[in-house]
Formats: structure tokens, sequence, C-alpha cells
């Protein structure tokens, strides 16, 4: 994980604890009692109620004191983040809460870092792709990207892969696109990430910068090629004759994974980075159906894969899967073939009730 | 893709919901309770994949919490499965003791019922 996310991570507790006055306040004055202790409060109410009706009831009141909190002039931004927690509880229970929409797009926009996070993280669940309310958080984004400060760049980028309207991604892609150069990898990697929404929602306006994605997918820093690894799934799938070249640079990236040559950090109980494994052999899949030249250049390290997926783990079954339906997607070879009838018989015959689907599966 | 993540415990009480496309908050409540409904009825035996509708949940019960996740039929189930357990093992390691922090939310007067 990247030293700047992991220095962020350890000293926002101590910055969150800055606003902690000790537990129960009650009644105390409202900007005085800690976010989570009032949303804690909450839940544990909701939890001891018996029934649905006494839920309703106690909802709506909850939302009445926020709908008047939110509305009052005098609400400071520090009140109006602890409100928007607990509007954001509130709309997870299914009660809705389109008031405070308008001022969380307000809180991402004036508030400091913690109130700018809460108030983004709010956005990003309340609205969604075709709300009227999105074309306000576009100047905010904008601003955010340009800013000096890292973290404000992140949570932009962020909400950016989250959720943007169609209509504005040409005032943000060439930001986007500078971002992709960027010296932190964290920031290189969201960028992607974006790109990779973007890719999604409107490929036209993506179509021009094909080679920055190549050149993310040969990026020194692993997570970066990680996400430049979904844009690549989704193109091969809707073209996969425009990607064979990329066949070598996947094999050997899949060599290396298996190999162990990633940071010990993307070892999931001993099994290196599974869920890239998976990903690299679904591209490995598309690339080599019906194509016997290419899928030459695969049989190696699927046997590999095959080979080094012995242990017995769940993962290890899941890349297993995936490396035999890689195996039965591209061109045949018998002894391939082979080893994965082998496979599917395991699971088929394991007392494991989910290997058990798993072999039907096929 | 995975369509939604879902936290719930064995009362029906939604503890976390994502939903990573836009379903309304009224259809939200009525599909996470049909959800736990497939879930809660499932015995042992049952393997953890169920299909429901147009997608497949994939759930996992840690003591009380059920994580319940709506993938469509592209993705590898088992990997799902394995990326719930990585979830709770990282929230664990942040969070220390999340599982049994989340169950302790439950008031005492619960356990007092027979």
């Amino acid at each position: 994980m990247s030293d700047v996310v992991e220095r962020t991570l350890s000293a926002l507790p101590g910055l969150l604890g800055q606003h902690d006055s000790g537990a129960g306040l009650g009644g105390g004055g409202p900007g005085r009692v800690s976010a989570t202790s009032r949303l804690g409060g909450l839940i544990r109410s909701i939890t001891a109620l018996a029934s649905k009706h006494e839920e309703e009831k106690l909802i709506q009141q909850e939302l009445n004191n926020l709908k008047a909190t939110v509305s009052a002039p005098t609400t400071t931004l520090r009140l109006m983040k602890e409100c928007m927690v607990r509007l954001i509880y509130c709309e997870m229970l299914g009660y809705e809460a389109s008031f405070g929409y308008i001022h969380a797009i307000k809180l991402a926009q004036q508030g400091n870092l913690l109130e700018k996070r809460v108030g983004y993280l709010a956005v990003s669940l309340f609205l969604h792709e075709n709300h009227e309310l999105l074309l306000l958080l576009v100047n905010t984004v904008v601003k955010d990207l340009q800013s000096t400060n890292l973290v404000e760049v992140c949570m932009a980028l962020t909400v950016v892969s989250q959720i943007f309207p169609r209509e504005m991604i040409p005032a943000v892609l060439p930001l986007i696109e500078d971002k992709l150069q960027h010296s932190k990898e964290i920031i290189r990697r969201k960028a992607v990430q974006a790109l990779y929404k973007f890719y999604l929602i409107a490929p036209n306006q993506v179509q021009h910068i094909h080679d920055k994605f190549r050149k993310a997918l040969c990026d020194r820093d692993v997570g970066v090629m990680a996400a430049s690894l979904h844009i690549y799934l989704q193109m091969v799938k809707e073209n996969s004759s425009g990607y064979k070249d990329l066949t070598g640079s996947f094999v050997t990236i899949l060599k290396q994974v298996v190999g162990g040559k990633l940071p010990i950090d993307f070892n999931y109980h001993s099994v290196p980075a599974p869920w890239f494994q998976i990903q690299l052999l679904r591209i490995l899949g598309l690339l080599g159906k019906d194509d016997p030249r290419t899928s030459e250049l695969m049989y190696d390290v699927l046997d590999e894969s095959l080979r080094r997926a012995e242990i017995n783990h769940n993962i290890t079954y899941a890349i297993l899967f995936e490396c035999v339906q890689t195996i039965y997607t591209i061109y045949p070879k018998s002894d391939m073939l082979e080893k994965a009838a082998k496979c599917i018989g395991k699971f088929v015959l394991s007392p494991k009730i989910n290997l058990k689907y798993l072999g039907m599966d096929f | 893709m995975i369509n939604f993540f879902l936290m719930v415990n064995k009362q029906g009480q939604t503890r976390l919901s994502r939903y990573y496309e836009h379903v309304e908050i009224l259809k939200r409540t009525t599909l996470e309770a049909e959800v736990i409904k497939n879930c809660l009825s499932r015995s042992k035996e049952q393997c953890s994949f169920i299909e429901y509708k147009d997608f497949k949940l994939v759930y996992r019960q840690y003591a009380a919490l059920f994580i319940v996740v709506g993938i469509d039929e592209t993705e590898n189930e088992m990997a799902v499965y394995e990326l719930i357990h990585n979830f709770v093992e990282v929230l664990d390691k942040y969070f220390s003791r999340v599982v049994s922090d989340l169950e302790s939310m439950q008031p005492a007067s619960s356990l007092e019922k027979p």
C-alpha cells in the first residue's frame, strides 16, 4: 500500500479523536458531542426497537430533527458533517432524505479535509448518474483536481470514478489525463480508475488516449497496472483482435505474479495476488479464443498456474476454476484439456458443497 | 460485476449496504428483505451461492452477521466468496474485533429473551 495512504490512514483516528468530548453527553451542546457517538447512539436505539413501526417513528423523528438542523443558517460545517453521517445511515435503512442532498454538495465544496471527505462520501451515496444536482458538483471536483493537497485530489478522483455526469466529461478529461503522469502512484491509479469509468459511460470520448493506457499497463507500480487491467478486460471483450499484440505482456505479467515477484503485501493466505491472477486469466481467455497462434503463447503459463494452485484453500480453487475456464475458451490442446478435466473431476467429487457447485458450473 | 454489497444481521436489520448501480430507495428495502430471507432459509449443507432473479447471491455468515454480495454471471463466485473474507479480515485488522463489536450492538435485553 502506498505510503501516502498509510500515513493518512494512521493520522485519521488521531484527527477524529480531537472531536471527541467523552461518552454519555446525551443532551449536551450540539457541537461538542462527537459524530461517532451520536451515530452510535442512533444505531443502538434502532437495534433496541422490537418492531418496524417503532423504527419508522424513531427515524422520522430523527429526520425531522436533522431537517431543522441542516436548514438552520447558524449550523457549523462540523455539525453539518455529523448530520450528514446520520442522514447516510437513515437513507441506508430505506428512508428518503432528499433535503440533505444539496447540503452534502455544499459540504464537499466548503468544508475542510474531513468535512470534504464526508461530503464527497454522502454525494457518492445519495446521488446517481442522472441526478440533476450532480452538475453542481462538477466545479468542486475541478477545483479539487487542481489542488496542491494530494488527499483532495484523491477524493476528487474517487468521486469521479464513482459518479459523474456524462456531459461534463470534456471538462475534466484533460485534468485527469494530466494526473496519469503524477509522481504519486495512488493518484495515477485513481486516474486510471476514473478513465475506466469514462470508458464505460462514454467510450468515444476516451478513444484518443489508448496509448496512455498502454503506458499504465507497463507502470512500475502494481496498483496502477492492476487498475489498467480492468480497462483492458473491457476493451478486449469488445474487440479482441485489436489487442493480440499485448498477449505477450499479459503472459509475462502473469508469469511474474505466479512466480511470486510481487511485493509480499499482495499475498492473500500465501497465494500471490489471486484476484489479479483471475483478471489476467480472463483477459488471456478472450485473447486466445479461436486463435491457435495466440493460444500457443499461453500454454506454459496456464500449465504453471494449474500446478501452483495445488494448495487446499478456497482461493486457489477460484484460480483453478478460472484457469480451467480459460483452457476451455482458447484454442484446444489435448494435454491441457486432460489436466483441466481432471481438475473438474476433483471439484465434482469433493465433499465441499461449494466446490461441487463450481464443478457443475462448467 | 458486483451489483451490491450488504451486511445484514439475523433479525433482518441492514448494517451496511452499498449499491454499485442505481436502485430506488424504496426498492432497496424490499430487495434486502428478500435477499436475507433467501439466505436465512439456507441450511449449513447447502452451498453459498444462490440464484436470485437475474443475479447470483454469494453469502457468508459470520456469527450473527450475514455478508451478501450480488454479482452477475461474468464473475467468478469463489473469487467473490474469498473477497468477502478478505474484506472481513481487513476490517478486523484495522478496527480489531469488528464482528464481535457489531454483535455487541445487540442490546442486553435480547439476551434475556428465552
